[in-house]
């Protein structure tokens, strides 16, 4: 028997029991009728988007230049070795340090950091770091650092949205998504979209329109109880920094990548989606192995932009509902596209607690072996992770809760983006009907795909 | 799904009567029999102890002959994997990390005990193809 280090996709969860899913259910709805008739008839959260300075001490102390370049070197060295261990170390997928870093450190990690502490991103991406040292470079030898085309808004959020569906393409829909070679390719033309967008287009337009994960992780870091305004830190109520609209182009799709994407990643886990893959498999029995990844690709590809669209199409449609119920004039689609970023973190929250918890453990070893030679560079290279860390029953808790948090804080947001936008209080609440039935639908399909086995 | 479960507890039965050469099994506990790893009362009663669960998986083209077997085995059984297979390739358990080469034609038998509950691939790892799906319930 020869024992690996295998972390990604180790322990998958075992489908959520149909009890928790009617308590749930239960709890979700119920929530919804008492925000919808109980509560608030004037907005609240925007007046408390702001938040409380803290001392300027600590601020000065978090936003400092020294704690910029610390964290920027740390993670522009993390960069090289994933890098590194993606293209030269071993091909054994989990022995090698770059597929646990990127799908479980990085991309479980940093939303989490984001939700926790606030846009955490600004400071830890290398991408930006590099972007920094070579404009202080440039500087430094008295030239000036000027953007070689101005943005002028026109594609919106729409290249970060194509970023981010690239990356869950090559997580969702590849048949060897931790192929370290494949990873190794995929960071290096990452890396080039990243710098070479903020050398045409300045740093600030492409981190805020363009770098999908930037995108990703400042979206989410509205909800987070600190922010940073004009140079000092703020703590604030969770959530009230998702007041408002988002009236920047291709808002919606954006949201709509990363709400699709976790939730065809769990129904793509499904016995339903496992068969068909199979049942592919077997048609193609005589064809050639890249063929057969090739179709398996399509297949998954086909899935992943279904859920994208039917995201897409049922907030369309709620919204379509809603002006019509609201007599409005105008279109209120970017009016409900923040009240998803909370169930878009809790479907991350729900479908990856496991892996983070468990496949996360696997990056003290890797780390002492990054290249998978059989090195012991920290002393950590024999650590052993408990897989059996967290019960099946907390895992359900976790994912239950966790949708509920995230439908009622994104109905709480709705609800008082809907008394703004909608004059007087009966057509408030006629038009919020539909986006509190859109809202119910998510998270009861979110917590649907959990039971699935 | 029910329809599978009884399915599969079928399946497992006549495999688990296969495998043991016991010839008294009239098979109509199908839940039963899911579960026939050795209890310290058994072992007392009857004097060969019972043998480890065992799952049956047969490849045929590089795919699970009868699309993915799906097994649940309970917390701390011991269970073996028998694949046969008509291509050479790495037999691996996720999770467990056990792994075994086939040769084509071979058979391979993979060994655990059932100790870490959730649900767990098995695959074809140079293939990159599942071959099944083993649920360890609590």
């Amino acid at each position: 028997m020869r024992l690996l280090a295998h972390g990604i996709g180790v322990v998958r969860d075992l489908p959520i029991p149909a009890i928790y899913f009617f308590i749930g259910a239960a709890v979700v709805l119920g929530a919804s009728f008492v925000l919808l008739f109980f509560l608030w008839r004037r907005p609240l959260l925007e007046a408390h988007t702001g938040g409380r300075r803290l001392p300027p001490a600590f601020s000065r102390l978090v936003l400092s230049r020294a704690v910029r370049i610390l964290l920027g070197t740390l993670s522009v060295a993390l960069l090289g070795l994933t890098l590194a261990t993606a293209l030269f170390g071993t091909t054994t997928e989990l022995l090698n340090f770059a597929p646990t870093f990127i799908y479980v450190i990085f991309w479980l990690g940093i939303p989490l950091l984001s939700v926790l502490f606030g846009n955490v991103w600004s400071a830890l991406s290398p991408w930006r770091a590099l972007a920094d040292a070579a404009v202080w470079v440039l500087e430094l030898g008295g030239r000036e650092a000027r953007p070689v085309l101005e943005w002028t808004g026109r594609w919106g959020r729409y290249p970060a949205a194509a970023a981010l569906f690239a990356f869950v393409a090559l997580e969702l829909t590849n048949p060897r998504p931790f192929y370290p070679r494949t990873l190794g390719i995929a960071t290096a033309l990452y890396t080039y979209w990243a710098l070479a967008g903020m050398a045409v287009y300045g740093r600030e337009p492409w981190t805020r329109y363009g770098e999908g994960f930037a995108v990703a992780f400042r979206l989410l870091a509205r909800m987070a109880p600190f922010a940073v305004r004009d140079g000092s830190v703020v703590v604030r109520w969770p959530f009230t920094g998702l007041a408002g609209d988002d009236r920047t182009r291709g808002a919606l799709v954006f949201v709509a990548v990363l709400l699709g994407s976790t939730s065809f990643d769990g129904f793509s886990r499904s016995s339903t989606w496992q068969d068909l893959v199979g049942n592919l498999r077997v048609e193609l029995a005589g064809s050639s192995q890249r063929t057969v990844d090739l179709a398996t690709t399509f297949l998954n590809l086909g899935g992943l932009a279904f859920f994208v669209a039917a995201i897409l199409a049922t907030y369309l449609a709620a919204v379509a509902a809603a002006e019509k119920l609201g007599r409005g004039d105008r279109s209120l689609v970017p009016d409900f596209v923040l009240p998803l970023v909370p169930i878009a973190a809790a479907y991350l929250a729900a479908h990856y607690f496991t892996s983070f918890v468990i496949t996360g453990q696997f990056i003290i070893p890797l780390i002492s072996d990054p290249f998978g030679r059989g090195w012991d560079l920290l002393g950590t290279a024999e650590f052993a992770p408990n897989l059996a860390i967290v019960s099946p029953e907390t895992v359900w808790y976790v994912q239950v809760a966790a949708l509920i948090v995230g439908h009622v804080a994104g109905l709480a947001i709705a609800h008082d983006r809907a008394v703004v936008v909608f004059q007087g209080r009966r057509t408030a609440l006629e038009a919020q009907l539909p986006m509190l039935g859109l809202m119910v639908l998510y998270t009861l399909g979110g917590m649907w795909i959990l039971t699935r086995g | 799904m029910k329809k599978l479960i009884v399915a599969s507890a079928c399946l497992l039965a006549v495999t688990v009567i296969a495998g043991c050469g016991s010839d008294d099994g009239t098979s109509t506990e199908t839940t039963d029999t899911t579960t026939v790893a050795t209890t310290t009362t058994t072992t007392e009663t009857t004097p060969p102890p019972a043998g480890p669960t065992e799952i049956r998986i047969v490849v045929v083209n590089g795919a699970p002959k009868g699309g993915i077997v799906r097994e649940k085995v309970d917390k701390d059984d011991s269970v073996v994997l028998v694949v046969k297979s008509d291509v050479a390739d790495e037999i691996h358990l996720h999770g467990y990390d056990v792994s075994r080469d086939v040769e084509a034609g071979g058979t391979a038998r993979l060994r655990f005990k059932a100790t870490i509950p959730g649900r767990f691939e098995v695959e074809l790892e140079e293939r990159g193809v599942q071959i099944a799906d083993i649920t360890v319930t609590p």
